[in-house]
């Protein structure tokens, strides 16, 4: 027979429970994250190897056609936004910046500050913030989309490989995109500084240009590029694998593209921390 | 279990197949000859479409073997089951067209896909398979512009693309009008003695089923309670087949179930 206790549980027991519940739900979180991050990881390697696994059959992994569909909607369709807003963020971190350092009679050291900022940290960045709302919510739309309406199935039964044509395409696009797409908004940023620097600090074109290049260094542009890669492959993974694992129709396409941007920007934020602290501490 | 291959198109060999909470199919056997038209009919959720899908090796099932020709699917690695699957056409319930290419470039794209063929040869075939269900004329034609017997004969045309030795149809009537479902109906019999390609056809519309089918199967609780020619299967005196061909909903089907107490 059960206790009064048992049945009517009394206000401290979950004072004394609330610890081990918070442990319980980190550990649950944290085994679903990692369960994620796994899943995520053996997709992108599946993916790979269906399309080298075609390769090596002598045969084109996806038609030319597609891949550059996919390149002028992320690539083509993106410099827009990317220029315009590393454009205006370039103008208002030169403006903030320069007044600062005029104070010290060092606003010569804007443009060099700037240009290193986006070559190596927020051209990439930025552009990846971008690209995983604009492009990454558009893959996992269109592949969810797919899902319900089991067009995915329909080209699984014909024996043709989904994550060949329908991820590896996309993921390509984004990965090959991404570096162009940084320079760009690393060019736009560097621009708008190049304006305010001529307009309010009196630094003349040619000697920003001698500035910009005589503070940026090749690693920093090399960095830039490398993460710009990874992020475009991080976002292109993410993106396609939550768009082929959508469930519950209509509503699990909303869930899962709101989950895919949230998802592509925290990973790629996280990932460029820690890039940073390795490269930091490996490469001082 | 002995695992001799089997001389029957399909064969599945005591097939289970249980989810979380629900046991989908409880011991299924079943086998289908050259040219069978295997109409496999159940209720709603009754594990008819999953067989399909078990066919084509899409989901694994938890104990048993399931043959097509000598190749066991549970076992294939997936470059092999990919290459046996195109030995296996399906046609979809709702089509399952892919909603950015149009007519052609949806039936070309196994061709384009899994075989060498050139453009001018991919045309013909494409030309040809149209022809076949009626409808060259929608070839440039989006599928948001086709009504649901105009894709469904677009998604046979593509099911037949690659010269199948295998159909699988799930619910070819659904959603259909009568006459348009008697278009669809008489269509995959002539293709089927036409091309001398054998079918399975899942449904649980009895006009459609004793049109088509050469041989009936009945699905209940996650198993095969019948298997019969369309005139066997008329005389069963299995209560379940009874009431199923009856439409009655006084009877064992019902019992116990939400349904039952719907119609209280």
């Amino acid at each position: 027979m059960p206790t009064n206790d048992q049945i009517h549980p009394g206000p401290n027991d979950s004072l004394v429970n609330a610890p081990v519940d918070v442990v319980a739900g980190v550990g649950a979180k944290s085994r679903d994250v990692l369960q994620e991050v796994g899943s995520v990881f053996w997709f992108t390697i599946n993916t790979v190897g269906e399309t080298f696994d075609r390769i090596r059959r002598g045969r084109v992994p996806f038609r030319a056609a597609s891949f550059f569909r996919y390149t002028e909607r992320a690539g083509v369709g993106s410099v827009p936004l990317v220029a315009m807003v590393s454009f205006f963020l370039g103008l208002t971190m030169a403006l903030l910046t320069g007044y600062q350092l005029q104070r010290f009679g060092t606003e010569r050291l804007v443009p060099g500050l700037v240009a290193i900022a986006f070559t190596r940290e927020l051209g990439p960045l930025l552009t990846g913030i971008m690209l995983a709302a604009r492009i990454g919510a558009s893959f996992t739309a269109e592949l969810g989309t797919m899902q319900v309406s089991e067009e995915v199935e329909a080209i699984e039964a014909m024996g043709i490989g989904p994550l060949r044509f329908l991820v590896a395409p996309r993921m390509l696009a984004l990965f090959a995109l991404m570096p162009c797409l940084s320079v760009i908004s690393s060019v736009a940023a560097i621009f708008a500084t190049a304006l305010i620097s001529r307009a309010y600090f009196n630094i003349s074109l040619v000697y920003f240009q001698d500035l910009v290049l005589h503070s940026l260094l090749i690693r920093d542009i090399i960095t830039g590029v490398l993460k710009s890669f990874m992020f475009g492959l991080l976002i292109g993974a993410i993106a396609c694998y939550r768009g082929l694992t959508v469930k519950g129709g209509a509503a699990g396409v909303g869930t899962s593209t709101t989950s895919s941007v949230v998802t592509a920007i925290t990973v790629v934020i996280g990932f460029d921390t820690l890039f940073n602290v390795v490269y930091i501490v490996f490469f001082p | 279990m002995s695992g001799e291959p089997p001389n029957h198109v399909v064969e599945l060999r005591e097939v289970r197949l249980e989810f979380p909470q629900k046991t989908v199919l409880d011991g299924v056997s079943l086998k289908v000859e050259p040219l069978d038209r295997l109409v496999i009919m159940g209720q709603s959720g009754s594990g008819k479409s999953t067989i399909l899908r078990l066919i084509l090796g899409i989901l694994q099932p938890t104990d048993g073997q399931i043959f097509f020709k000598q190749f066991e699917i549970t076992r294939l690695q997936r470059r092999k089951l990919q290459q046996v699957r195109t030995h296996i056409g399906m046609v979809y319930q709702y089509s399952a067209l892919l909603s950015s290419r149009n007519v052609r470039d949806n039936i070309a794209l196994p061709l384009e896909e899994l075989t060498t063929k050139t453009n001018a040869e991919i045309d013909r075939i494409v030309d040809e398979k149209l022809e076949l269900v009626g409808m060259l004329d929608s070839k440039l034609q989006m599928p948001s512009e086709l009504s649901g017997g105009m894709r469904k004969r677009v998604s046979l045309a593509r099911a037949l693309v690659m010269d199948p030795e295998l159909i699988l149809f799930d619910e070819p009537s659904a959603g259909l009008d009568p006459v348009i479902s008697s278009v669809i109906d008489e269509l995959i019999i002539s293709l089927s003695e036409r091309s001398q390609v054998t079918s399975i056809i899942v449904t649980h519309e009895m006009d459609s089923a004793f049109r088509i089918g050469t041989r009936m199967a009945m699905l209940y609780q996650g198993k095969v309670i019948a298997d019969a020619s369309p005139e066997q299967f008329k005389k069963s005196d299995h209560p379940v087949v009874r009431q199923f061909l009856s439409g009655s909903t006084e009877g064992p089907i019902l019992e116990g179930s939400k349904d039952a107490v719907a119609t209280k």
